[in-house]
């Protein structure tokens, strides 16, 4: 049993297979999990209001959402239902439209109309708890919502989760249960027989199995055509976030926040974006949507970040915008349909596709293995769940959430919990050593950061990353100047001092 | 947990903290101790392995190490307690100090007073929103210097610096005697943003071309830096479109500025001034916060580290009067002093006592020839001092003696601004001569 693609799908189907048998392997072509779009992403659990209705992405939306607190149980990893703001406004109307009608209609359609449908909207597709709000109530929860606000809904059910270390923790999780992670493992083909499939082709040999699932993001088609399993095509559309120092707008919302617009005033396809925190307290903004050629685009354009400040000028007038730390983009996965492709292909025998998982892939990630593990237990995979399987991942402690006596203690067992390497985020040595053995183990600077915040603070690496390659050398017994960023050709270094003059010039020129 | 209660805790033991913790220690107080979060003294010192440091104190050019190894000697031949490889974690209104390190877990140290002297932090590629990919190779200048001059390390072969701060254009010579290649200095202003000496003997001395109103706007590269896009800008600092160039390198180093290092200050609920990102401060360098001094480029970024040094020395010595009065001290309260004409900023920024002489440091908000400094009081010229040239990056002090700040008091009012020499007047008092440092 073979899963292409170590994202948050790919991990989380692993982690529900071993539920079953330990016999699954996931191949990951990144120097780590969660490489694509599961750590570019809004870190948001949505519930489904966004959605069109009638697609299967509203359906295993909704039904994500409702599983997602038994999801997360036992995989040490935080989730928070911080809810959703859906402001109402007199920009959520087209000006013609506003034009035609009298200020009494118009008022009756912001206040009223608007924040009712939309709840009967999300209602229809079975989402609970939502309600309409009064402008008092938006501007009480949400000081810093535009004051022309007119109304508003609240959803209760958007969640707060950190993407990448979920889909670490469901991955160490598969790997506790038996399964086997591989990275830096691409896939170059998959072999099929008879119609059906017989073993996947890597850049490090091939696997013997018969089973495949398809999760491999943006590239997800062309994994498909591999098998011959094809007949959709991804075309790739950037996403960009701006990230605030959480110092200064930690509570700037305590919900997400997005502005409703009538249906027809989006740009392209995207829920429109919003203001929302991370489960860390750090305010981001975004995202943006912008068609690429390449899927590994993941760039930032000036009119992008133009385009975001912009936008939330008018969402939050007075955003902090020189508190900006971080900027960055996401590659979605939307198929020209724009719904996702989850199916047992009937030409080979033995692939699924879990294609198209754009936004919300997070939140849909419980339903969607629900679905998947139904086509495998079809195909095979034993339907009593192993009476060895462990649920729980441990968290792994980190000190800046330590009380004083939890930190001396660990400090008493070992003194690198007493060396802080990064000052912004009070990450200590014996966490980034943690992290370079974990069960999936960093092996570059991202990896580490990924896993313990270390360089995500306001300095962004300026202090801590010699500090951390340092480390990194001496526990994966490398020279420092092998040390890369995020796996090959990211080296942090160009070499030893002295290097060139050693050399001589004309090999510095050439190199 | 390890309760401590000294007379002083010095926070960083850079210039500005070793200067304090001696002059703390000088002015009778016994139980001084200094926290140091990396693993050496000296602060940034250590790897400013060029000259050019004391040209004010020593009368000397000095290199970084040899600057600090005068304070660091003076420090151990004193019993001032070092805590080195220790970081702050807290720090509260009342002093108390949350700090651990490896070897003593976490400690509560309470002292009766405290200096913050914990530097300042480089601005990084998001502050100014670079567009482009964020590869490996996008570096600080003061993170490159680190590496190389410390670790040993060298960040990049072919390198384009954005940014000509002191620290871009020392690193371009740097990067040069290293025998890598740095194919240019892009500054967005009109105007070079390091001391003119430096444009001179790192930038001149090697023809490194420095590309005035220019910017980076986009980095390429998916895994290490492969280019920069650089383009022309306008006088709204915006790029020009169709200005743009394509410059192949692996290595960006940015020199966009420094911030003083203020989440401690914030914690202690010591007031800052958004003028400077540094606490305000009066003439004894105290804080809002009573008992909480501030010294160095915590206060605000200076280009020289005399100053650094001169304002350590008044905070340590503020610093153990404070202690020695025993609470009998009456604070008073506070005359801000206004920034005037061509003045960007001043500290201090407030005035409460007026019996000993004080300095004025400033920066002017725009270039400017033939001009004359002064400090007025009620329409009164107090102090002076001339200049052929006043350009931002070179920051100006003014010194009042007693017998301006007593009129200071009398007025109470005092405004310091920048004025063409025609109409400037004063009576020279206060005047500097002898080290104006360009």
């Amino acid at each position: 049993m073979v899963i292409v693609g170590g994202g948050i799908t790919g991990c989380a189907i692993a982690r529900e297979i071993t539920r079953y048998t330990p016999d699954v392997v996931v191949l990951e072509k990144e120097s780590d999990v969660a490489c694509g779009a599961s750590k570019a992403n809004n870190a948001e659990v949505h519930s489904g209001i966004g959605e069109d209705a009638g697609t299967l992405k509203q359906k295993l939306n909704v039904r994500g959402n409702y599983l997602y607190d038994e999801f997360v149980r036992g995989l040490g990893v935080d989730f928070k239902r911080q809810g959703l703001i859906i402001v109402v406004t007199p920009r959520s109307v087209p000006e013609e439209a506003a034009r035609q009608l009298s200020d009494e209609e118009l008022r009756e359609l912001l206040e009223r109309k608007i924040p009712e449908g939309i709840v009967a909207y999300g209602e229809k597709a079975g989402i609970k708890g939502l309600r309409v709000l009064s402008r008092s109530e938006v501007l009480q929860r949400e000081p810093n919502v535009t004051p022309e606000a007119v109304a508003g809904v609240f959803d209760p059910n958007y969640g707060l989760v950190c993407p990448y270390k979920l889909t670490i923790a469901l991955a160490e999780s598969a790997v506790i249960n038996g399964a086997r992670v591989f990275t830096n493992t691409e896939v170059t083909g998959i072999r099929v027989e008879d119609g059906r499939v017989r073993g996947v082709v890597t850049g490090r040999g091939e696997i013997s199995t018969g089973l495949v699932v398809n999760a491999a993001g943006v590239f997800a088609d062309e994994v498909a055509e591999m098998a011959g399993a094809g007949g959709f095509r991804i075309h790739p559309r950037k996403g960009a976030t701006l990230l605030f120092d959480r110092e200064v707008t930690s509570e700037y919302v305590r919900s997400s926040v997005a502005l409703f617009r009538m249906p027809g005033m989006k740009k392209e396809h995207s829920k429109g974006g919003g203001a929302m925190p991370t489960i860390e307290g750090n305010l981001q903004l975004g995202p943006t949507a912008v068609e690429v050629e390449d899927k590994y685009d993941t760039s930032i354009s000036a009119e992008e970040i133009e385009e975001i400040f912009e936008r939330f000028h008018y969402l939050l007038p007075e955003f902090p915008r020189e508190a900006v730390i971080s900027a960055f983009s996401g590659v979605r996965a939307p198929t020209l349909e724009e719904d996702f492709v989850i199916e047992a292909s009937d030409r080979v025998h033995g692939f699924i596709n879990v294609a198209g998982i754009q936004s919300p892939g997070l939140a849909s990630a419980p339903a969607i293995v629900e679905m998947v593990m139904g086509f495998l237990h079809e195909m095979g995979i034993p339907r009593n769940p192993r009476p060895d399987f462990d649920p729980v991942r441990p968290a792994v402690p980190r000190f800046a959430e330590l009380s004083d006596d939890e930190r001396d203690r660990l400090i008493r067992e070992d003194p690198r919990w007493g060396h802080i390497v990064c000052r912004c985020e009070y990450v200590s040595e014996a966490e980034v050593v943690r992290a370079i053995h974990s069960l999936i183990p960093a092996r570059d600077l991202d990896a580490v950061k990924r896993r313990t915040r270390v360089g995500m603070g306001r300095c962004q690496g300026g202090f801590c990353t010699h500090r951390v390659a340092a480390i990194l050398a001496r526990e994966l017994g490398i020279p420092v100047t092998e040390v890369t960023k995020s796996g090959e050709g990211s080296a942090v270094f160009m070499g030893e001092t002295k290097d060139i003059l050693a050399r001589g010039r004309g090999e510095a020129d050439r190199s | 947990m390890k309760a401590r209660k000294p007379d002083c805790v010095v926070i960083g033991a850079g210039p500005a903290g070793l200067g304090a913790a001696l002059a703390a220690h000088e002015a009778g107080l016994k139980d001084v101790l200094l926290i140091e979060r990396d693993v050496e003294l000296g602060g940034i010192l250590p790897q400013c392995i060029h000259d050019g440091f004391g040209s004010i104190i020593f009368k000397e050019t000095l290199t970084g190490p040899q600057y600090a190894q005068r304070f660091i000697d003076r420090v151990e031949k004193t019993d001032i307690e070092v805590k080195l490889n220790t970081m702050v974690l807290d720090l509260k209104p009342d002093r108390t100090i949350t700090a651990v390190n490896a070897r003593e877990g976490i400690m509560e140290i309470r002292p009766r007073s405290l200096v913050l002297a914990m530097g300042c932090r480089e601005r990084t590629r998001h502050q100014i929103l670079i567009p482009g990919y964020r590869p490996a190779g996008v570096i600080c200048a003061g993170a490159a210097q680190r590496d190389i001059n410390i670790e040993g390390l060298l960040p990049g072969r072919r390198v384009v610096i954005l940014g000509s701060g002191d620290i871009g254009l020392i690193m371009a010579r740097r990067f040069t005697l290293e025998g890598a290649e740095v194919e240019g200095v892009y500054e967005i202003m009109d105007h070079p943003g390091g001391l003119t000496r430096n444009v001179v003997q790192c930038l001149h001395d090697y023809d490194i071309p420095l590309h005035l109103s220019h910017t980076v706007t986009f980095i390429h590269g998916r895994k290490r830096v492969e280019a920069v896009t650089v383009s022309r800008v306008g006088d709204d600092l915006k790029p020009l479109p169709g200005t743009e160039r394509l410059v192949p390198c692996d290595t960006l180093v940015l020199s966009v500025g420094l911030i003083p290092e203020n989440e401690l200050s914030k914690k202690a609920g010591v007031v800052l001034d958004p003028a400077t990102g540094g606490p305000l401060v009066d003439e004894r360098m105290e804080t809002t916060v009573e008992g909480i001094f501030a010294c160095g480029n915590v206060m605000n970024v200076f280009d020289l580290v005399d100053y650094v040094t001169h304002t350590a020395e008044v905070a340590g010595r503020a610093a153990a009067e404070y202690v020695l009065a025993k609470g009998r001290r009456r604070r008073e309260a506070p005359l801000r002093v206004e920034p005037g004409r061509n003045v960007k900023f001043v500290v201090p920024q407030l005035l409460r006592g007026f019996e000993r002489e004080v300095s004025f440091y400033f920066r002017v908000q725009h270039p400017e020839k033939a001009v004359r400094s002064r400090l007025v009081a009620g329409g009164e010229v107090l102090a002076g001092r001339r200049a052929k040239m006043v350009r931002p990056p070179e920051m100006v002090r003014v010194k009042a003696g007693p017998e301006e700040l007593k009129s200071v008091r009398e007025m109470g009012e005092v405004r310091i601004e920048v004025l063409p020499e025609a109409g400037a007047g004063g009576n020279g008092a206060g005047e500097e001569t002898g080290d104006d440092v360009a």
